[in-house]
């Protein structure tokens, strides 16, 4: 499974809007199939990283974007990228659930659907699978005609998940996704991140810095639009390398 | 008197001006369909229902009160209408909403307002001007007809429609559209399985709104239809609404005179028709949307 889930490599990426620079020179790896963890203070750029890899960026006015990124030997920026099929690799979850205003079903089947898949067994199993991947099956099984807002936010955030799940994608990007939750929803939702390691490479921006030494793997710590540190998540927490992230990790920075 | 026995009477006169005003509106509703309703029924005593709701003829001194022309016309100019302006008032709310840059959603919406604005008799005379000449030189004859009649109402009706279509495609979050854009749909797939999914009921209700605009109006019909009351032989031909025909006989059929009840006959199925309406957005808009 572990060779499935691609590496993710970032050169000399700066990301503008306007003439504001917001990521400047990042360059990094993060590996297949591990969780990487990005935290740093609000504003340093991390939410644009993310929507740099499924190039989400794109709808920003005005947005500029230099470098190179590639999810496995997929390139991601450029000007002739075939967006439909990046976002069936890179799939992501938003800081707030945002399910759409349909059934539990549908909204798993959405991005199935999208491609073309009309069998309704082949849905059927395929929201299934999805929906027990993601942890929620065992509580909305029997429910899934009911519209999704009659979930939970834990829930919905959860079947957010699955929707994003069905469309079987290699890495899955996680913008704050329990900064909305309860703490109880909030394990559960980390629970899952440990569980889906290794079929796929996670990338979760996150203001909870126990979260990240909970789930990740790796640690990435930026400032500024500056990628100030990124290693192991023991090795950042315990004997971080930099000042800057020392400071930030004790609360001496915000 | 301590200051809380002096709002205690303060808000029990406002009380009974809410209450005044309540019954006051509850009651000139009954006296509506009251008085339409018992001028409508000593009409049909007195004419029967067959030979007036599906009667051809239309001639009141004659004693012939076929009021079918006049409903094929008000359903015939309302559903052109609608067809017309339907599909035009989406196309604009989506080009406001959804295509061009954000910053310039308001001033679009103050130049519809402003169009929704204008008084049906203006509408009239622009079809004097264009539309009539218009249908003229499509369909022949003198152009005063029931597609031009449709034609008037459907630009009538476009700036209101787009309003509430826009208003409508504005309640659509952000966040659903991004969620559809990440799991890889195409812009035009994120329209139309979920913007306009999402907003059905209030597109359906718009729908509904327009259809009663366009069944209701009487002036801009009137100045552009002919006002022949045949059974129209085709759209290019002229003929007559249930609204038209009613300002047109109201001077004909004076109180008193034989058949004057007619009136209150055509008033009662508009009235009719206008109470389905509002029933069907009731219930529509009764479901939730989000």
């Amino acid at each position: 499974m572990d060779n499935e889930a691609p590496h993710i490599n970032v050169t000399q990426l700066s990301v503008a809007y306007g003439d504001q620079w917001v990521l400047k020179d990042v360059s990094m790896t993060v590996p297949g199939g591990q969780v990487l963890a990005v935290i740093g203070p609000s504003g340093c750029g991390k939410s644009t990283l993310l929507r740099v890899f499924n190039r989400l960026v794109d709808r920003v006015a005005g947005v500029h974007i230099k470098g190179q990124v590639r999810v496995g030997d997929f390139e991601v920026i450029g000007d002739h990228v075939d967006l439909v099929e990046l976002r069936q690799k890179v799939g992501m979850v938003f800081q707030h659930p945002n399910p759409f205003p349909f059934s539990v079903f549908d909204n798993v089947a959405y991005g199935p659907r999208l491609q073309g898949i009309k069998n309704s067994t082949r849905l059927r199993i395929l929201v299934e699978n999805s929906l027990k991947q993601a942890s929620l099956w065992d509580e909305v099984r029997g429910k899934l005609r009911r519209p999704a807002s009659s979930l939970s936010g834990g829930q919905q955030q959860r079947l957010c998940i699955a929707r994003a799940l069905a469309v079987s994608p290699q890495v899955l990007l996680m913008d704050e996704p329990t900064s909305a939750l309860d703490p109880l929803s909030t394990a559960k939702i980390e629970e899952l991140v440990l569980t889906l390691k290794g079929q796929y490479t996670v990338i979760l921006v996150t203001h909870n810095l126990q979260q990240a030494a909970r789930v990740s793997d790796f640690t990435a710590f930026f400032r500024e639009g500056h990628l100030v540190e990124l290693g192991p998540t023991k090795e950042v927490f315990t004997t971080p390398r930099q000042l800057a992230t020392e400071e930030f990790l004790t609360g001496r920075y915000e | 008197m301590t200051v809380h026995q002096k709002n205690l009477r303060t808000e029990r006169v406002q009380h009974a001006l809410f209450l005044a005003a309540a019954a006051l509106l509850i009651a000139l509703g009954f006296a509506f369909w009251g008085t339409l309703g018992w001028g409508a029924l000593r009409f049909f005593l007195r004419h029967g229902l067959n030979r007036t709701i599906l009667g051809l003829r239309y001639h009141p001194i004659r004693g012939q009160f076929g009021l079918l022309p006049f409903i094929i016309g008000s359903l015939a100019v309302t559903l052109i209408a609608t067809v017309l302006a339907y599909p035009l008032a989406l196309s604009v709310a989506i080009t406001a909403t959804m295509v061009l840059p954000r910053r310039w959603l308001s001033g679009i919406r103050q130049a519809v307002a402003s169009l929704a604005a204008i008084p049906s008799v203006i509408f009239g005379w622009w079809g004097l001007a264009m539309v009539v000449p218009l249908v003229r030189n499509l369909g022949g004859g003198t152009g005063f007809s029931v597609a031009a009649a449709g034609m008037v109402l459907a630009a009538m009706i476009v700036p209101t429609l787009s309003l509430l279509a826009i208003h409508a495609a504005m309640r659509v979050p952000e966040r659903w559209v991004e969620g559809s854009l990440a799991l890889g749909a195409t812009p035009d797939q994120t329209l139309g399985r979920v913007v306009l999914r999402s907003i059905r009921a209030p597109l359906v209700e718009a729908g509904i709104v327009a259809v009663g605009r366009a069944l209701g109006e009487t002036m801009a019909v009137q100045m552009v239809i002919g006002g022949q009351t045949f059974m129209p032989r085709s759209v290019f031909a002229p003929g007559s609404t249930l609204t038209s025909e009613i300002l047109n006989d109201i001077g004909l059929l004076p109180p008193g005179a034989l058949g004057h009840h007619v009136l209150d006959v055509m008033a009662l199925l508009l009235l009719l028709a206008m109470y389905g309406l509002v029933l069907l957005v009731e219930r529509i808009g009764g479901r939730e949307v989000g």
